[in-house]
C-alpha cells in the first residue's frame, strides 16, 4: 500500500514488542461475531497512475466553466482565482495543519486567522467576525440561533423570498425542533416591501433576515429593513456579497446586527457547491453568543505580540450542550484563501472588480432585453445579477440549447418560485467577456 | 534565517498607492455609477483593505507558513484528529478543472461524471459501514451528528413517538451533547466504568421510551472498543430507540468491523481523517452520513442516484444516467446550501479507490499496530490507565507526575514541539486527568515511533523548569490565554 511505513521485518518488531503474536491478535477485543470475515465489497486498488487515468476520464465527462461561458450564479460564481491565491493555498504547511490548539506551533495559522477576522471586520463595518463557518447558508441559520438566544424571543423570524432558497431551506431545518415560527414574505416586486415587513414584526421577532443584494440581484433597502426590525427589539440578520463591497455600502454601515456572506467570491473555486467559506461577523455585544473559533492577540511569555484562540469557553469541547453552538471546524484553508485575495486586489482592485460585474452585467441585461422575447422580471436596481422573463415561457428549452451551443446561460427559477416559471437568473462576473456576453445574446435569441 | 520583517501585520506592511491586481480595462460601455446605482447603497470610499504589492504578499504568507507544523513537515500524533499523510495525488486530482471549475446549478447532463464518482462514493461508504443508505451534503463531522439527529427526530415524529432524550457516555467528544441541543433534544449524560467503557447498570437505568437516540464513539474517545457494544445496541433498540455511531474512530476499524453490524442505525464519517482529506488548518472536513433503510427517506435532499433501465427507456433518447434526487417528501430537507462539500469528497473518493479492500483493511491493521507498539513504550514512562491495549489511539496520564515533580500534560506537550515533535492532544477526555491522547495514524512507522519514544523518556528526566517554560525554540512560547480572554483584541484596529 502507498502510504504505509513499516516493513515486514517492523511488524514482527513491533508485535513482539507489544506480545501479540498476529495483526489479527490485535483485534481480539472486538466480539469475533462483530468482525467481518473476508473482505468490504469495493472496487479493487489502483495504481497511482490508474488512478489519474480514471479520475481524468471522469472530469472530462463533466463540462465545466473552462470549456462553457458560465453565467450562473444563484451563490457560487465564476470569479477570477490569482495565482498567488493558488500558490499559498497549496502550501502544505497550512493545508495538512489543524486546528490551532499549540498556539506556538501554529502561529503562522493563527495570524493569519487574525488577518482574516480584521480584513471582515473592515471589509463589512462590523466589530467582529469569527474564523469562518461552513459556508454561507449554514452562517445564516447560525446567525438566526444566534438572534434568538441574544433576544431570547423564540416567537418568530421573518425571512422574505428574496432570500437564497436554499438558505431557507437551511434556516427550516435548523428551526425544525426549536419552536419558532417563520413567517415569509412574498416578494412579487423582487424586493422586501417594507409595509409588509413593518406589518409581520411583532415583540416576539427575533430577527429579521435580508440578503442585500439579494437572490435575484436586487438591492434592498438595508437601512430601512434594519430600522423596522430594530424598533421592534428584533436583529437584522444582514446576508451580503463580499465583491458587492467594492462598490457597496457596509453592512455595519447599514445598521446589520449579524452580517453574513459566502465567501467562496474570493478566491475559492466553485467546486461544485463546496467546500466554501462561511463568513458571520457581529456586533461587539454580541460576541460571546458568537459560534465557531475566535483568534485574538495577546503576548507570550516574553512578551512579545502573538496569536492564539480566544473566548472558547463559548465552544462545544468546554460547554458541550451549553455551547452557542455544534460547530468544531472552520474553513480554515478557505479563510486563508480568502485573505490572501482580498491582501491581492487590495481596495482598487476590490473595487474595479466590482464595477466590472457591474457594468458587464447591466451590458448583458440591456442586450438581452432589446429582444422582444425578454424583459427584466423586476423593475429594481442590480448589482452582477438579474432575472430575465421569458414571453414564450419556454425556459429549459431555451437554457438546454445554450448549453449545447456552449453557454450556461442561467438558472432556472421554476423549482423554487412556481410563480417565476417563465424566468431565469443571469449572473455576469468580471470574468466575462464582451465577446461572450454577446454571444450569450445571439445565442438565447436564436433559439427564439 | 528568521525573516520578522514581512511577518508583521498585513496592515502594518501597507503604503497608500502601492497594488499588486491589475484589471482588464471595461470592454462594455461604461456607465456612471449613478446611472446604474441609487446613490444611497454606494459607499463614499473604497473598501479599508491593506495596499501591498504582489511579492510582499507571496513573502508574507509564505514566511507565516513556516511558523506552522503540518503533516508534511512533522509527526503530529494530535490524539482524535488522525493527522494522516494526505496524498500529492489526491491534491492534483481536486483541483482538475473538470472537476474544479463547476458550477452547482448546471444541469445534470454535463456533470456525469462527478455525480458518478458521488454516487459510487455513497456505495463504497455504505458497504464500509454496513448500512443502507448515504447523504454526502454535511459539511463536518458535528454537522453530521446533526443532520443524523434531525433524521432520527423526524422518523420519531413521523411514527407518532414523542422522544425528547438523547443519551451520551460522559467520555463523548464536545460535539455529541452541543448537537443533541440543537436538534432540540435533551442531553443525559451516562457515566462510563473506571475501564472506560458504558456502565451497564447506568445504561438500563437511564433508558426509557423517552430515550430517542444513543450517541456512542466506538471505537471510544479513550482508543478502547466498547465490549458490550451488541447489548447496548440492543437494549437502546428494545425501548425503540436508535444509535447514533461517531464515526471520528473509524481508521481503527475500516475493513475489520462494521458500525452496522454492531448495531448502529446511523453514522458519520469524517473523511478529512480518516479518508486523508487534509485538514487545512482547521478545515474544511466534509461529514457524510449513512443509515438504515428505515431512515433512507429522512435524509437530507439532494442524494445523487442512478436510473435504471427501464427508466431510461421510458425518458427517452439519453437522458443523464446519474441524477440529483430532490423529490424525497419525508427528507429533513437542506442542511447547507448547495450538494455538500465536494473538494473533500473527491479525496475520500481517490483515497478509497487507491486503496481498494484489501488496502483498506491494511490501514487499519498498521494505525492499530502503530499505536500499541507506541503504548508499549509509553506505558513504562507515563501510567496509561486503561490498559494495556488499544485500538488506534491511546491516552496516558501525567496525573501522578505532576502531584509528584509538578510536570503537567501541557509542560510535556510544549517541551515535545522543541524536540520537533507536534503535541498530542492534551486534557481531553475529560474523563482521564491530565490526559495526553495519541494517535500516530497509519502513515507513520516504527523509527518516527521510536524517536517519539526516546524522546518523551528523555523530556521526562529534564528538570521541570525546562519543561515549565517550553517551549525555547518556538517563535513564542505561552501566549497569556487569561489576558486574550479578559481584554479581547479580535482584529486589528482600524485608523
Amino acid at each position: 500500500m502507498p502510504y504505509l511505513y513499516n516493513t515486514p521485518e517492523d511488524q514482527r518488531e513491533m508485535l513482539a514488542a507489544i506480545g501479540a503474536d498476529s495483526l489479527a491478535d490485535l483485534f481480539d477485543t472486538i466480539p469475533g461475531d462483530l468482525q467481518l470475515s473476508g473482505l468490504l465489497d469495493l472496487p479493487p486498488a489502483l495504481s497511482e497512475m490508474e488512478l489519474d487515468r480514471e479520475l481524468n476520464q471522469f472530469a472530462g465527462c463533466n463540462q465545466h466553466a473552462g470549456t462553457l461561458a458560465c453565467f450562473l450564479g444563484g451563490g457560487s460564481y465564476d470569479h477570477f482565482v490569482p495565482a498567488v491565491v493558488d500558490a499559498i493555498g497549496s502550501r502544505s504547511e497550512f493545508y495538512t495543519s489543524y486546528t490551532p490548539y499549540q498556539a506556538e506551533a501554529s502561529q503562522g495559522n493563527l495570524q493569519v486567522v487574525f488577518e482574516y477576522q480584521s480584513l471582515i471586520a473592515r471589509l463589512t463595518g462590523m466589530d467582529i467576525s469569527n474564523a469562518s463557518m461552513y459556508d454561507g447558508g449554514s452562517a445564516t441559520a447560525e446567525a438566526v440561533l444566534m438572534a434568538i438566544s441574544t433576544t431570547r424571543r423564540h416567537g418568530n423570524v421573518v425571512v422574505p423570498h428574496s432570500v437564497h432558497p436554499e438558505y431557507r431551506a437551511t434556516i427550516a431545518t435548523y428551526l425544525e425542533n426549536l419552536d419558532v415560527e417563520i413567517r415569509w414574505l412574498k416578494t412579487p416586486m423582487g424586493v422586501t416591501e417594507t409595509e409588509h415587513l413593518a406589518q409581520a414584526v411583532d415583540d416576539q421577532t427575533a430577527a429579521v433576515v435580508l440578503q442585500h443584494p439579494n437572490f435575484f440581484g436586487c438591492l434592498e433597502e438595508p437601512v430601512k429593513v434594519a430600522q423596522i426590525a430594530q424598533n421592534a427589539g428584533a436583529l437584522l440578520v444582514s446576508i451580503f456579497d463580499p465583491i458587492s463591497l467594492g462598490l457597496l455600502t457596509r453592512p455595519g454601515d447599514d445598521g446589520a446586527n449579524i452580517a453574513v456572506a459566502e465567501g467562496q467570491s474570493l478566491g475559492t473555486p466553485m467546486t461544485y457547491g463546496g467546500p466554501y467559506l462561511g463568513i458571520m461577523a457581529c456586533d461587539k455585544k454580541l460576541v460571546r453568543r458568537m459560534p465557531g473559533r475566535i483568534a485574538g492577540q495577546t503576548v507570550d511569555r516574553h512578551g512579545k505580540r502573538c496569536f492564539v484562540l480566544t473566548l472558547q469557553t463559548r465552544e462545544q469541547h468546554i460547554r458541550r450542550e451549553k455551547a452557542t453552538s455544534n460547530v468544531c471546524t472552520n474553513q480554515g484553508l478557505f479563510a486563508l484563501r480568502a485573505t490572501v485575495y482580498l491582501a491581492q486586489l487590495g481596495p482598487q482592485g476590490l473595487r474595479e472588480t466590482a464595477n466590472l460585474c457591474l457594468q458587464k452585467s447591466h451590458y448583458a441585461s440591456q442586450q438581452l432585453c432589446r429582444q422582444p422575447r425578454f424583459s427584466p422580471a423586476f423593475d429594481q436596481p442590480t448589482f452582477k445579477e438579474f432575472v430575465i422573463r421569458d414571453a414564450e415561457n419556454r425556459v429549459d428549452e431555451l437554457l438546454q440549447s445554450a448549453t449545447d451551443s456552449g453557454y450556461l446561460a442561467g438558472i432556472p427559477l421554476k423549482s423554487w418560485y412556481p410563480e417565476l416559471a417563465d424566468c431565469f437568473l443571469v449572473a455576469v462576473t468580471e470574468k466575462r467577456t464582451r465577446e461572450e456576453i454577446d454571444g450569450l445574446v445571439r445565442v438565447l435569441g436564436d433559439s427564439a | 534565517m528568521k525573516n520578522t520583517q514581512d511577518t508583521e501585520l498585513l496592515f502594518d506592511l501597507s503604503r497608500p498607492g502601492r497594488r499588486a491586481a491589475r484589471l482588464p480595462a471595461c470592454d462594455v460601455p461604461e456607465r456612471p455609477l449613478s446611472e446604474l446605482l441609487p446613490s444611497t447603497a454606494l459607499a463614499q470610499t473604497p473598501p479599508n483593505l491593506p495596499e501591498l504589492s504582489e511579492p510582499q504578499v507571496v513573502r508574507h504568507f509564505v514566511n507565516l507558513s513556516t511558523q506552522n507544523m503540518s503533516v508534511d513537515t512533522h509527526f503530529y500524533p494530535l490524539g482524535s484528529c488522525t493527522m494522516k499523510y494526505n496524498p500529492k495525488r489526491n491534491e492534483r486530482a481536486a483541483s482538475l478543472p473538470g472537476l474544479a471549475d463547476l458550477h452547482p446549478y448546471q444541469p445534470d447532463s454535463t456533470l456525469q461524471g462527478i455525480l458518478q464518482i458521488l454516487y459510487e462514493l455513497q456505495e463504497m461508504l455504505q458497504e464500509i459501514s454496513g448500512l443502507a443508505a448515504c447523504s454526502l451534503q454535511p459539511a463536518a463531522g458535528a454537522h453530521g451528528e446533526l443532520a443524523a439527529l434531525l433524521v432520527a427526530s423526524a422518523y420519531f415524529r413521523d411514527l407518532g413517538q414523542k422522544r425528547s432524550i438523547v443519551l451520551v457516555p460522559d467520555n463523548a467528544h464536545g460535539t455529541n451533547p452541543a448537537s443533541a441541543t440543537m436538534a432540540g433534544f435533551q442531553t443525559v449524560s451516562i457515566k462510563t466504568t473506571s475501564a472506560g467503557f458504558v456502565d451497564m447498570a447506568e445504561l438500563t437505568a437511564h433508558l426509557s421510551e423517552q430515550v430517542a437516540v444513543l450517541m456512542i464513539t466506538n471505537p471510544s474517545t479513550l482508543g478502547l472498543f466498547e465490549p458490550n457494544m451488541r447489548q447496548i445496541a440492543d437494549q437502546v433498540h428494545a425501548v425503540g430507540g436508535l444509535v447514533y455511531l461517531d464515526g471520528a474512530n473509524m481508521n481503527a476499524i475500516l475493513g475489520i468491523t462494521r458500525p452496522g453490524d454492531f448495531g448502529a442505525d446511523m453514522q458519520h464519517y469524517n473523511p478529512h481523517k480518516t479518508f486523508s482529506g487534509p485538514h487545512g488548518g482547521g478545515g474544511p472536513g466534509a461529514g457524510p452520513i449513512c443509515v438504515t433503510e428505515r431512515l433512507a427517506p429522512y435524509l437530507p435532499v439532494p442524494l445523487v442516484v442512478r436510473q435504471n433501465e427501464q427508466d431510461l427507456q421510458k425518458n427517452g433518447d439519453s437522458p443523464p444516467v446519474y441524477r440529483l434526487d430532490f423529490s424525497r417528501p419525508k427528507s429533513i430537507g437542506q442542511v447547507r446550501a448547495f450538494f455538500g462539500n465536494v473538494g473533500v469528497l473527491l479525496r475520500a473518493y481517490a483515497y478509497l479507490r487507491t486503496h481498494g479492500p484489501e488496502g483498506l483493511r491494511r490501514v487499519a491493521e498498521n494505525a492499530v499496530l502503530n499505536a500499541n507498539y507506541l503504548l508499549s513504550r509509553v506505558k513504562t514512562m507515563l501510567p496509561v490507565p486503561q490498559g494495556d491495549r488499544c485500538m488506534h489511539e491511546f491516552v496516558a496520564s501525567a496525573a501522578q507526575l505532576k502531584a509528584e515533580k509538578n510536570i503537567s500534560a501541557m509542560d510535556i506537550a510544549k517541551r515535545l514541539l522543541d524536540y520537533g515533535f507536534h503535541a498530542p492532544t492534551v486534557y481531553f477526555p475529560l474523563t482521564v486527568a491530565e490526559a495526553i491522547m495519541i494517535e500516530p495514524t497509519e502513515s507513520e512507522g516504527k523509527q518516527t515511533l521510536d524517536a517519539f519514544a526516546e524522546v518523551l523518556s528523555h523530556i521526562l528526566q529534564e528538570d521541570p523548569q525546562l519543561l515549565h517554560d517550553a517551549p525555547h525554540t518556538t517563535s513564542i512560547s505561552r501566549p497569556d490565554e487569561v489576558r486574550a480572554a479578559r481584554h479581547p483584541i479580535l482584529s486589528h484596529p482600524e485608523e
